[in-house]
């Protein structure tokens, strides 16, 4: 069986049964979903993988939601027609080959995503229930991505599906002059969703990397449907591409962060920056510009360097430049300050983050200190270096930095020591 | 295509608590020869297939990497089973009607009828393989 | 040599089979693995499901390639329940969520209770939540036993 199976075939499942149950009545879909992989651990175990499991899983859902539709009273009036969908509805090895289908299964996973990320619903509820039904995660693993308990993930998927009946959302891909916004919602979550992953904090490293993986896939999805290929769509998955392809050498064997000029690049993963040089390529199409464009083109300055040496900081600081008439927020402008340190020395650098507006928001950021650490040991203040390490390491919980920053903290001090010898 | 069909084959499962309590030792030898009979006579008709009591010590096994190992009562549990038996017939109505001729049931045992849930079509074994356990099965049922 | 009532030919032609099979000289028995519980696979999720899925079929194939298991079905969620005289009593069931439901068995065929036991204990549904009941498959009803007993114990005095 490949890998994930049943987590992909229940997020398709979910996304078609809806369609037939109605967005009012998703739980019934996911109802139905599982109960169908529940079936599979009855009776695979004894009578072997079946040849085509996705079909199997498929057409025991089938029979399920007939089951279904035939006991409840409330589809009575609908049932003539959602038997004809469920007869329509190849399970077979064909059903792989029909293209006409998997327009229609691409199309049900659109609109279930345009759903799911309506603005109205909490942002937390949002991608709790993207993660659930289009991506088929369970509570359990959810929680513990965000780690936070499975009593407030279930929570936020009430809510979210109370939200979707309360609203009265129309199971449909939303367009003309809604679908801006719209579409500006779902990327947001995505994006969300991706950082979600990508974070270095802790949670469950297996999930994590799954987040990642999950949200350039939906927007991948997003961006080959007339609907949602547009520039930005493109911006954000050249954005998550080119992040994600560079996982690999952030961390050394035994899971410490490494700097990026430590980083081994050889484990890059290519053929991702391929694709998402080709799709920062579509994204540059027409006038716009948002913070997806740019952070894109950031990533891609990185990615374009063979080795550290090799980084065009003036480049990254121009695109710095843009995204803070965008953004300024004080994170932005702090990551900024590291370009201008970069191309313009370390002195320069400390300048830039005293100058950031609003930086008291920073104020227990452990990057913040950290930062401030590297300059000042550049500049040879160690005892400045250390007061400021000191700092980073008190407001940060996390092992793999705490022993980053330990090691920075370490060479300081000894650097320090020698200076003064 | 059917993901799932009754092979024609029924699992019997029989549950009574402490059911032989309180009788005579005549009583008991007529009851066990009454059963007896009962199941020779579906043996003869090719009814019936593999059935064994169960023995009364055993175990449960539970929890983590199976940690716990409780020993039974299993006789006295109200969802102890005392034995099975494999049956073959028709439909569920036809094992349903077996059951109720077993003369066990006058003194209190339940026995629960479950269709065997066998291999069809849409599955394929992912690997091959043939085996001695496997033809000890088929000749055990044949 | 008493015949066992509930004990039909096939499990003799079983025995029969094991006598020829086994010509080393550990003997072995017969023990059933019953799979109780129809509520602990509810609440996984999908990535959950398929390991479990994959573990138990592995599991399975390995005791069978061993030689350790004779077969195993699953049973079907739903039956009916016979009960009272002449069984006049027959309900659907069963249904309720239960941690005794039996959801399938496998019949092992190893040296003694133990080893069953250490088999059931790989059982890829315990982690879960899953219980696994391990009974000896008698040779002789023990209520058959202790009627037979009884009854030799009247002889017994009738003759003193």
């Amino acid at each position: 069986m490949a890998d994930h199976l049943f987590r992909h075939e229940a997020a398709k499942l979910v996304s078609v049964l809806t369609g037939i149950f109605g967005i009012d009545r998703l739980q019934f879909a996911e109802d139905v979903v599982q109960e169908s992989l529940v079936r599979a651990l009855r009776t695979w175990p004894y009578m072997g993988i079946p040849k085509n499991p996705a079909a199997w899983l498929t057409q025991t859902a089938k029979n399920l939601a007939l089951d279904l539709i035939r006991r409840e009273k409330l589809f009575r009036d609908k049932e003539p027609e959602i038997v004809a969908f469920l007869d329509q509805w190849p399970s077979d090895a064909a059903a792989d080959e029909s293209p006409m289908f998997e327009n229609e299964i691409r199309d049900g996973r659109l609109r279930l995503m345009f759903t799911c990320c309506h603005p109205l619903i909490p942002q937390e509820a949002q991608t709790a229930l993207a993660l659930k039904t289009l991506c088929g995660f369970g509570v359990a693993e959810i929680a513990k991505a965000f780690l936070t308990s499975e009593a407030a993930i279930a929570k936020r998927l009430t809510r979210a599906r109370q939200k979707i009946r309360d609203l009265q959302i129309p199971f449909k891909i939303p367009a003309g002059k809604e679908l801006s916004s719209r579409l500006e919602g779902v990327l947001q979550t995505l994006y969300l969703l991706f950082n979600e992953g990508y974070k270095a904090s802790s949670g469950d490293h297996l999930i994590k990397e799954e987040l990642c993986q999950e949200a350039i896939r939906l927007g991948a999805l997003l961006a080959e449907h007339p609907s949602g290929n547009q520039p930005r769509t493109h911006a954000l998955v050249a954005l998550m591409l080119l992040n994600a392809a560079r996982l690999p050498a952030r961390t050394d064997s035994e899971g410490n962060i490494l700097r990026l000029k430590e980083q081994d690049r050889s484990t890059w993963n290519q053929a991702m920056i391929a694709r998402g040089m080709l799709h920062l390529g579509e994204s540059a199409a027409g006038e716009g510009l948002t913070p997806y464009h740019l952070q894109a083109g950031i990533a891609a300055c990185h990615c374009a360097a063979s080795d550290y040496e090799s980084t065009d900081w003036s480049q990254i600081l121009l695109l710095y430049d843009r995204l803070m008439e965008l953004d300024d927020s004080p994170v932005v402008a702090l990551n900024r300050a590291v370009a201008v340190a970069n191309v313009h020395g370390p002195k320069a650098g400390i300048e830039a983050v005293e100058a950031i507006q609003n930086g008291s928001q920073l104020n227990s950021y452990y990057l913040l200190y950290a930062v401030l650490g590297e300059f000042e040991k550049q500049l040879n203040h160690f005892q400045a270096a250390i007061d400021n390490f000191r700092k980073a390491l008190e407001l940060t919980e996390l092992t793999s930095e705490q022993l980053f920053l330990s090691k920075r903290l370490q060479d300081s001090e000894e650097r320090n020591l020698r200076s003064v010898a | 295509m059917n993901t799932e069909t009754a092979t024609g084959e029924y699992m019997l499962l029989f549950r009574g608590k402490q059911w032989d309590k309180g009788l005579s030792t005549q009583e008991l030898q007529q009851v066990m020869d009454k059963v007896t009979a009962w199941a020779e006579g579906l043996q003869g008709h090719g009814k019936a297939r593999a059935g064994q009591p169960l023995g009364e010590q055993g175990r449960i096994v539970s929890g983590k990497k199976g940690g716990f190992v409780a020993d039974g009562p299993f006789a006295e549990s109200k969802e102890g089973i005392g034995g099975y038996l494999v049956l073959r017939a028709d439909d569920l109505n036809e094992a349903v009607e077996i059951a109720r001729s077993n003369p066990i049931l006058e003194y209190g045992v339940t026995i629960e009828v479950r269709p065997i849930l066998a291999e069809c079509p849409a599955f394929q074994r992912a690997k091959g393989r043939a085996g001695r356990a496997d033809q000890l099965l088929s000749e055990a049922v044949a | 040599m008493e015949s066992n009532p509930l004990k039909c030919q096939s499990v003799e032609a079983l025995t029969e089979k094991k006598i020829i099979i086994m010509n080393t000289s550990t003997t072995k028995s017969d023990y059933l693995l019953l799979f109780r519980g129809n509520m602990w696979d509810r609440g996984l999720s999908p990535e959950q499901l398929q390991k479990v899925v994959s573990d138990w079929f592995a599991w399975f194939e390995r005791l069978k390639e061993e030689g350790k298991c004779a077969g195993g079905h699953p049973l079907e969620k739903e039956g009916k329940i016979v009960s009272g005289k002449q069984g006049r009593t027959v309900a659907d069931g069963p249904f309720a969520e239960s941690k005794e439901a039996v959801g399938g068995y496998f019949y092992l065929q190893v040296g003694d209770i133990d080893e069953a036991i250490e088999i059931a204990r790989q059982c890829p549904g315990l982690e879960y939540g899953a219980v696994v009941e391990v009974r000896p498959v008698a040779e002789i009803c023990a209520v058959k036993q202790r009627a037979e007993e009884l009854s030799a114990g009247r002889v017994a005095e009738a003759t003193a």
